[in-house]
């Protein structure tokens, strides 16, 4: 059985067209003078250049975080685009360009109304963003009739300073590290959400971030903030043409939940991998963190990480609110020569505040796939509990499958559980599936699926599917 | 061979290396009311060799105790367990970080690793690292870690039958380390705080 173990085939990344836009651009590089520039592209407000810069001095004096169980490439960050937009069509401004349209039909996202209306696709509501700028939001007209602000960074930005302002880097300070603080300095475009207060979304809402342009990196920035007693669930895909050079992205998600209100957040990672000898692919370094504010919050992370060369993320809760909750589910996927290190930090603050973590790695050819994760009872935190779980599956023997778990407590009436296993799928289930005339390839993606089901289950319906396929293309060639 | 070391008192180990078919059964005991530390790099080299590690802290006061484990397969077929129990009191400060590590084509690993604490007071801290690096696919690795506090339910349970408070806490606390402290002489039982 070993020896069939080996690589035959390479997986085909359906995603990895490029369209042919023509697109305008800042010169290479980072300076102040640049990001002065990006600022007077997006004509921004001063407070904004002013954190912008502020931040860029931070990151200036910042140096790349080295504790990754990562083999990271030398990023020059000096060889970088740091904004690339699609020319707008002076005729038609109102409208998507064509090619962009084409775009997002080809991946799948529906970024026409109509074609939701008619029931064709399941109701979301997305806010597409191709390169550095946000091309459309959908069903912004219905969801400000509920007082929902839907619309992309820089919009939010011209239209809702004061909501903004209030919150912009309140989760993730621009210093926070060494890619947020970069991010805070040049980023482009992203999500803005705001959800009033007992309003609870009607429909999911959804962001879809595509790179395209060669030589550039995404920076973007997504800011959803759910109000008192407020519901919504939050949806995030992303994809990227097949290049041999790596593409930098650096993204800040930050969320803010109200007394009471329940934010689920769900993101299906499909960036390019990198092809089978682990060239190229997107460099995946994020910074996602949300607070639980207000009493009994909630709020919910789910992530199916199948792509991207490199992935450095950390989704977290800060549980600050009495009785607030938050939960982690993850599945990460390395196959070839990808690397992850992923996980989560759930910090409790406040009393009887709950959080669960179950992560599902799994690690094939000669990937190194990492879970990294923080949980933190402060002395405050009575009658606080967390529970984790953390598994890896290994398929090969030329892979990696490593725990990382900082479990710190200090508070004598806090319960903190964590549990990890690392094991293979067994001779005994292929058996099992061959046996009843399924192929081995077949075999595999089934029972990855079958150990994933517990996370897959938490995603919406549409993107659980999705995601159950990625997981099966992924695994593509890793069995033989 | 079946080995007990106390903290302070005993000449411990840096490294320890277990060759094929070797077998060790240690215990470490981190004594009450001082500062203890233990940094241990074991290696399996060779098919067939055995380690059972545990360890035993009670922290009363103001101590700090430092684990540091670093359980290395280096070879295929060997197994390791590790069993680690503690208790911290007063303003203690616990810190556990340990290590297994399988190196590549170390096949048919077997290891565990199992780290749990009490936290008695509100000065007290721990701080628990359990860590997996593996890098061979045809392996049974599992770690756990916990940390809690005494459970109401079973302290009503003695308490309602008429056993006196600290009575019922000792008892739990005993139950809770039993694991470990099964495996004390039971001369060994004061350098913890426990008379029989």
């Amino acid at each position: 059985m070993d020896e069939k173990l080996v690589d035959i085939t390479s997986k085909q990344y359906k995603e990895g067209f490029v369209t042919d836009v023509e697109q305008e651009y800042v010169p290479k590089g980072l300076s102040e003078q640049i990001i002065r520039q990006i600022s007077a592209i997006k004509q921004e407000p001063q407070w904004l250049l002013e954190f912008r810069l502020d931040a860029f001095r931070k990151w200036q004096k910042m140096t790349p975080p080295t504790w990754g169980h990562l083999k990271l490439p030398e990023i020059d960050f000096q060889d970088i685009i740091y904004y690339a937009a699609p020319k707008k069509d002076a005729d038609r401004p109102k409208e998507i360009d064509p090619k962009l349209q084409e775009t997002f039909d080809k991946l799948g996202i529906p970024i026409s109304e109509r074609e939701v209306l008619a029931g064709v696709k399941s109701k979301v509501a997305v806010d597409a963003v191709f390169d550095s700028v946000s091309v459309t939001t959908t069903f912004r007209k219905a969801l400000a009739e509920k007082g929902i602000i839907f619309c992309s960074f820089s919009e939010a930005v011209r239209e809702h300073p004061e909501l903004v302002r209030k919150y912009l880097a309140t989760v993730v300070p621009s210093g926070d590290n060494f890619y947020a603080a970069l991010n805070s300095a040049v980023f482009s475009d992203g999500s803005f959400c705001y959800i009033p207060k007992g309003v609870k979304c009607p429909m999911d809402l959804s962001s879809y971030f595509r790179i395209n342009a060669s030589g550039t990196g995404q920076f973007e920035r997504t800011l959803i903030v759910a109000d008192e007693g407020s519901q919504v669930s939050y949806m995030e895909g992303c994809t990227a043409p097949m290049r041999d050079e790596h593409q930098l992205h650096a993204a800040v998600v930050e969320i803010v939940v109200e007394a009471g209100a329940d934010v689920r957040y769900s993101t299906v990672q499909n960036w390019y991998p990198g092809d089978d000898q682990g060239r190229g692919g997107i460099l995946n370094l994020v910074t996602k963190r949300g607070i639980c504010k207000g009493e009994g919050s909630h709020l919910s992370w789910t992530q199916v990480e199948t792509g991207s060369a490199i992935t450095w993320k950390y989704p977290s809760t800060i549980l600050k609110g009495d009785n607030s909750a938050s939960e982690f589910y993850s599945v990460a996927l390395t196959n070839n020569y990808q690397q992850a290190d992923t996980g989560t930090k759930m910090i409790h603050l406040g009393r009887n505040t709950k959080s669960r973590i179950i992560s599902k790695g799994i690690s094939a050819g000669h990937s190194q796939n990492s879970y990294r994760g923080l949980v933190r009872m402060n002395p405050g935190a009575a009658g606080a509990r967390n529970y984790s779980q953390c598994d890896s599956l290994l398929i090969g023997s030329l892979c990696g499958a490593h725990t990382f778990p900082v479990i710190q407590n200090s508070c004598p009436k806090a319960i903190v559980e964590h549990e990890a296993t690392t094991s293979k799928i067994s001779e005994d289930q292929l058996f099992y599936c061959n046996q009843r005339g399924i192929p081995p390839e077949e075999a595999v993606g089934l029972i990855v699926n079958g150990y994933a089901k517990e996370v897959l289950q938490r995603l919406p319906m549409e993107f659980a599917i999705e995601a159950q396929k990625l997981l099966s293309v992924s695994l593509e060639g890793s069995i033989g | 061979m079946d080995r007990l070391y106390v903290i302070g008192r005993d000449e411990v180990p840096q490294r320890i290396t277990l060759g094929a078919g070797e077998s060790l059964r240690a215990t470490f005991v981190f004594p009450s009311r001082v500062d203890s530390a233990l940094d241990l790099t074991v290696d399996l080299t060779g098919p067939g060799a055995e380690l059972d590690l545990a360890g035993i802290f009670v922290c009363a006061d103001a101590e700090t105790v430092d684990i540091r484990m670093n359980v290395r397969h280096l070879a295929g077929g060997c197994k390791s367990n590790q069993l680690f129990r503690g208790v911290a009191d007063g303003r203690s400060n616990v810190r556990f970080d340990g290590l297994v590590y399988v190196a590549p084509d170390a096949q048919k690993t077997e290891a565990h690793q199992s780290c749990n604490s009490l936290l008695l007071n509100e000065g007290a801290r721990v701080q628990t690292d359990p860590q997996l690096e593996i890098y061979a696919d045809d392996v049974i690795c599992s770690h756990g870690a916990a940390i809690g506090y005494l459970s109401a339910d079973e302290m009503f349970y003695m308490r309602s039958r008429g056993i006196p408070e600290e009575e019922a806490r000792r008892l739990q606390i005993m139950s809770f380390l039993s694991p470990v402290l099964s495996r004390l002489p039971e001369s060994a039982y004061s350098l913890i705080g426990f008379q029989r």
